[in-house]
This record gives structure tokens, sequence and C-alpha cells, in this order.
């Protein structure tokens, strides 16, 4: 691969690079909205392919310049890897410290789990073994009747609630800061309400959620959801929920009209991060990888023999929210807090361009404004008139919301 | 707004940008189709530039021809060695004819394509070129591949034939050359704009954004003649994408003289508006060439007083687009 050296890229105090390894394909699940649509039980990454994507990355520790990392573990269901797991972080710590990399207590492991084997002995060892840079998230959709809804076993299709909810006490216990994540369908719009109050009750104080990119939406979605998350205002308000517990859905900076050259920034990380699956190749994002794609070939980026090819992420790189948008999008009054997928865009884009934003969601975020705008009306008037809103703004509880 | 239609007359059709013809089977444009093309043109208001193979066309072909103004571009072959001005037509050659063919040349326009190991052993060559034609257009075939040092060799070999063209100057020609005196003439970007400023018609009867899509893949067609003299319209989809209002780079960039190839944007990052930076570097060289240029001239006499090309910290626009 050619290399033209650049201007080092300053060191980026505060920001985190996100590395993902795509452990496995696998999942002990078959949920019905899941994107990945090539899901498999072959490609299982090797200790080889771990190792030396580990020497690729630690060792070009100048293309890396974000103070901070988050190694990521995504799978499918990336604890059927647990043995695999352990070893690479074992050896991440290892040669951060014997590179003295600047990494070296700079690093988190995250995980996105079904939270299926959560209990096992093997996680469970490793939770012990790593738990001061640890994050882990246990996806689970709200009630039983609205997670089995979804949330099936491979074959069987029975639902997994049971076998979810079980280990929700342990890990509360372990990470009792920890949010779930909850993606929305049009199927799930009806269950909305009673799904996030189902997950409060369960002492998840966050609840992040967000309506899927894809193009699933019906005629009268965007009605139905904005009277659940009507609904959901009124439930979290009366009963008193806002102060500790959060729920993504209801954010205060969403739904204003941007501003074209301040506020111009891609919305997703994609080309920040890097991903890297079983067979070596990098990817700006794991949706870019074959097995998240409907109708675009792979859009792969390097591979650990010979490292990433810096001119295939430039359109990363350069990426801006006005190049990509649509005019309506640009003349929008409620544009802020809409946002967007590039794996989605590439994926639904009528040619090969990450350039191309998909609007699929446009009717649903407006509903969202709407509910979100009386949300807050509701809520600054109650604790007005309580004179309590100076208390809450200091010290309720945000969520913290991630889109992917 | 479309200005230009190419017509390539034959799949051998002299290659005359970056991307090589790969075609080695004569396919001539049918006589229809080049009828079509040319009504269309007229309709439209485009000026055609044809392009040539290198043997000689059937006279039918070149009455059907005659019935429009135009611009020709032909392989070295089909001009005889004699390079005239005539009419405007272009002069496509490779590095390897000019090393050993003996061309005369009086005026015209040249195009001549090489690779950069030739650029960097043929310096003198191209120098002599200079002062015998109109203007001289050099196409580096293997832009992609530039490392830092063939950078380094570039910088070198463009301040020699800098020296060359600064005593044209000075002696009072005013030669043309892409690489050096385009920087110092525009006032505002003139890339390519294939796709936006200009289509090309294949001898399939098909639209392409630019010949090296056609050659890459003749499926990559934006449509065909006979749909377009019904309905006007092609079917570019992300058409905005080939403009550059939407390159994020290239629309901040005072690199004028570059070509912003798509072709080559595409096949190197895989989006028709993002550059690789092997050719943002590259331009680079070359605008920082023509502003040394500039400057020694002006050491000598007063030449363009209203140009500036300011001196730049950089040599790909990507290193400082937090600054925009
Ligand atoms: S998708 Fe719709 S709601 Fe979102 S910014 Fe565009 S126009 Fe506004
Ligand atoms: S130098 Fe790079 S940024 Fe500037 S016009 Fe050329 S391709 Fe675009």
């Amino acid at each position: 691969m050619i290399k033209l050296k650049g201007r080092k890229e300053p060191w980026q105090s505060g920001v985190a690079k996100n590395i993902t390894f795509i452990v496995t394909k696998d999942c002990q699940l078959a949920c019905k909205y899941c994107y990945l649509v090539g899901k498999n039980i072959k490609e299982r990454m090797s200790w080889d392919t771990a190792k030396a994507f580990i020497d690729y990355v630690l060792g070009h520790e100048d293309d890396f310049r974000e103070e901070s990392v988050i190694w990521d573990f995504i799978g499918g269901e990336p604890f059927l890897e647990i043995e695999l797991i352990d070893k690479i972080c074992d050896y991440l710590k290892l040669r951060m410290f014997e590179l003295n990399h600047h990494w070296f207590n700079s690093y988190r492991f995250n995980f996105s789990t079904n939270g299926i084997n959560y209990h096992t002995p093997e996680v469970q060892a490793f939770i012990q073994k790593n738990r001061e840079h640890l994050s882990i998230g246990i996806t689970i959709d709200g009630t039983e009747k609205k997670h089995d809804l979804n949330r099936v076993y491979k074959i069987t299709e029975k639902g997994s609630y049971q076998d979810v909810v079980k280990n929700i006490p342990l890990w509360l216990e372990q990470f009792p800061n920890a949010g779930t994540k909850v993606t929305i369908s049009s199927a799930d719009i009806p269950y909305i309400t009673e799904s996030v109050m189902h997950l409060y009750s369960l002492s998840i104080h966050e609840v992040n959620i967000n309506v899927v990119f894809e193009d699933v939406w019906q005629e009268g979605d965007d009605k139905k959801f904005e009277e659940q998350l009507m609904t959901l205002a009124d439930t979290i308000i009366d009963g008193g929920w806002y102060q500790d517990y959060a729920c993504s859905f209801f954010s205060e900076n969403i739904g204003k009209p941007m501003d074209p050259e301040r506020d111009n920034q891609n919305w997703c990380g994609a080309g920040k991060m890097l991903s890297v699956d079983a067979a070596g190749n990098l990817y700006p994002c794991t949706r870019f990888a074959q097995y998240s794609l409907r109708e675009k070939k792979a859009l792969i980026i390097g591979n650990i023999k010979d490292g990433i090819n810096q001119n295939l992420l430039r359109p990363f790189l350069t990426l801006d929210r006005t190049t990509q948008s649509p005019q309506k999008c640009l003349e929008c009054e409620v544009a802020s807090g809409c946002a967007w997928c590039q794996g989605e865009n590439y994926d639904a884009a009528k040619t090969n361009t990450i350039y191309e934003r998909s609007t699929a969601i446009c009717l649903m975020h407006k509903a969202r404004v709407r509910a979100n705008n009386y949300y807050w009306n509701k809520l600054f008037r109650k604790l007005e008139l309580e004179e309590r809103r100076e208390e809450f703004e200091k010290n309720h509880r945000k969520s913290n919301p991630s889109i992917c | 707004m479309v200005q230009y239609l190419v017509i390539l007359l034959d799949d051998t059709s002299v290659s005359y940008c970056h991307a090589d013809n790969p075609n080695a089977e004569r396919k001539l444009i049918s006589i229809e189709h080049l009828k079509a093309g040319i009504h269309e043109a007229m309709r439209q208001n485009w000026m055609i530039q044809f392009v040539y193979p290198d043997y000689e066309l059937p006279q039918e072909y070149l009455d059907v021809i005659d019935t429009i103004d135009h611009h020709d571009i032909f392989g070295i072959e089909k001009s005889n060695f004699e390079v005239e001005n005539e009419n405007d037509s272009v002069r496509v050659m490779d590095y390897s004819q000019l090393a050993t063919a003996n061309i005369q040349f009086s005026g015209g326009i040249l195009v001549l394509r090489l690779a950069k190991k030739d650029l960097f052993e043929g310096d003198d060559k191209i120098a002599a070129l200079l002062p015998k034609v109109e203007r001289l257009n050099i196409v580096i075939t293997d832009l992609d591949t530039f490392t830092d040092s063939d950078i380094e060799r570039y910088r070198t070999i463009l301040a020699k034939i800098s020296e060359k063209v600064k005593a044209l100057y000075l002696g009072g020609a005013t030669p043309q050359f892409n690489l050096l005196t385009d920087r110092i003439m525009l006032s505002k970007p003139n890339h390519c704009n294939a796709g936006v400023e200009n289509l090309t018609l294949a001898p399939n009867g098909k639209f392409y954004i630019c010949p090296a899509f056609y050659y890459s893949n003749p499926d990559n067609s934006i449509g065909d003649i006979k749909s377009f003299h019904e309905t006007s319209e092609l079917q570019i989809p992300n058409q905005q994408l080939f403009r550059l209002d939407y390159a994020p780079l290239c629309r901040h960039c005072d690199a004028y003289h570059c070509r912003r190839c798509v072709w080559l944007n595409r096949k190197t990052t895989l989006e028709v508006n993002t550059p690789s930076r092997e050719q943002c570097v590259v331009a680079h060289t070359e605008r920082e060439a023509s502003r040394l240029l500039l400057a020694e001239i002006r050491e000598k006499a007063t030449f363009m007083p209203e140009t500036e090309i300011k001196e730049i910290n950089y040599n790909d626009p990507f290193e400082v687009r937090k600054e925009w």
C-alpha cells in the first residue's frame, strides 16, 4: 500500500477511539428486527487474527491519536466467545503495558450482549478480572410479551425473556449505572410505554431507545408513535420517574433548526471507529461488514496484513451533514436530533455512496419532536409550580443516547 | 449545465486522460448513432469533441462529422507526425512516441500521456516540447501510485522545467503548460467537471459520465441516445455528487488547475466527490511550483500583477479540513 506521510494529527484529548472485534457472527437468538442479515455460525474469529489485529493497531500508535480507547466486542452474541475474548483482553493489557502505549490505563472493554450467558462461570470470572475497565449493556426490549415478540431463539422460536431477566439483578448489582438499549420497529410501537415502564420497574435507570433507521414504517405509524410517546410522557411525569430515571426519547436539545455552517458535523462516527472481523478485514464500522448489509457489497477499508487504506477513510472523515442531506433536511425546522446511520445510508443509497442520507425516519422524528415538546412543557410547568426546577436541572439523570 | 459532448468514434479511440483505453478491437460507432449524437448536441446546444481511432474513418463518417462545428482529439498517428495548429484540434501522444518518433511540431495543443517514471527521466524531452507547441498538457497515468519519494522527485523535476518556462516567458513567449502555468492563469477552479459540464457518448450509442467510466464498465451507462431523444433526460443518480459544491475538500481548495478527476476519485476512495491523497498532493506540488515560478518571473519583469498564489503550509487539503 502506498503511503504518503501527512502532517501528524494532534493528540485528541477527551476523544475515545472505538475499536470493535466482531468475534462471531453467531447468536443463540434470531431476533426478528436484527439488522445482521448475514448471521452465521461459521465466521468465528481465530486467536491468530485477533492477535495480528492487536499488533497492527498497537504498533501504529501514531495513526491512532485519540486520548483513550474503547475496545468493543460484538457478535452475533459476543459472550459465545468468552474464552477468546478473555485471551484478547489479557493480550491487550499486556501489550499496552509493554509498549508503554498511551492507551494503557485509558481504556475500556465494552460489550453489548443478549444477557443469556451472563451468569455463567466463564463470563463471571472475566467480569471479576476486568471489572474496573468494563461496561456491559444487556438488551432487553421491555415486557415479556414485547421482548418475546422479537427476541426469540433460533429454530424453536421460543422467547428469551425469562433467560435474560433472571440475570438482570446480578448485572445491576455489578453495574448499577448500566443502561439498556431498545430498538423500535413498526410492530413495537404499541408497546413503548409499557416496555419503558417495565424496564424502570426492573431498576434499569437508563433506557436508550431508538427507532430503526431502515425503511420499515407503515402509513400512520407516526401518529401511533406520537400517541405512545405522549402516554409515556404522562406516565413518567405523573409517576415522578423523571428525576432518577432517563429515557433517551426525551431530550431538551432536539427539534430545532440547524445552522448549515455551525451545525455541519456528521452524526455518526463511522470512519472514526474501526472494526475487524473473523477474516481479518477492517471496516469503518461494523455496519459495513457484509453480514449487516442487505443490498450493497461490504465496504472493506483494509485488512490486518496491509493495514488501513487511508484513501478509503477520506470520504468518512470529510463527510458533513449538509453534503449528504437532501434539501428538505437543510430547511427542516425540527432537524436537530434527527439521526442517521452511515451504514444504512450506504445500504439504502441509489449509488454506492455514503453521501446520500436516508430519511426513512423523517415522519417518526417529527412525531418524536412533538411528543418531546409536550414532555418538557408539561414537566417544566410542573417543576415550576412545585418550585423544584432548579433542583431538577442540577440532579436529574440524563440519558446517554447512542444511535447504533 | 452540460456544455460539451465527447463522442468516442470507435472503441479504440485514443485515450487522452488518466484511464487507459483497454479496448483492442475496433468497433466503429454506427452512422445512425453518430448522426443522432450530433442531432442531440444541436438540440441541447452542446459543443462536440470527437475522439478518433488510429485508422482513417470512412468518407461517409467524415462528411457527417463535418455537418457541425466541433473539436477533434486525434492520436498522434493520425496527424502524420506533422503537428500543426489546425482548428483547435488536440493531439495525443504517449511517451514512447515522444522518445522514438521524430515528430515535427508547429503549434497546436498536445496531450502527452506518461507514467511518472517517464516524467522523472524525460524532463529534458518534455521541456524541449514547450517552445514547439501552443499548449502542452501532461497526463500522468499512474498518479494514484505516487509515494513520498516520488513527490520529492516530482518537485525537483517541476523546478527544472520551470527554469525553461521562465526563460521562455522572459524571452517574450507565452507557453502554456498545464502543470506550471495553468494555476498562474486561473482565478477560479477549472476542473474536468465530467458528469456536470460534459458527458460522453460511446460507440454503443449510450451515454457515460466520461470515457473512463465506459472503459471501466460499459454497464455504467447513464442513458441511451434513443430515449434521450424522447425525454431529454439522463439517469445520473446522485448527480449532485459530481458537482464542486458537493465535494467537501475540493470546494475549499485553490489548486484551481487540478483535474479533480471523478473517475480517479471513485477508483481510489470509492466516492466520486472525494480525491485520494495522491491526487491532492500531486496537485499541490504543482501549485507550489507555479507559485515559485510566478515569483521568479516577477523578480525580472512585471507579470500578472493582479494574480496572487498564497504560500500555504499543507499539501493536502484533508490535513486542514478542521479549519474550514
Ligand atoms: S429527515 Fe425529516 S425530520 Fe429529519 S431533518 Fe430531514 S426533513 Fe427534518
Ligand atoms: S487538489 Fe485535491 S482538493 Fe484540491 S481540487 Fe484537486 S482533488 Fe480537489
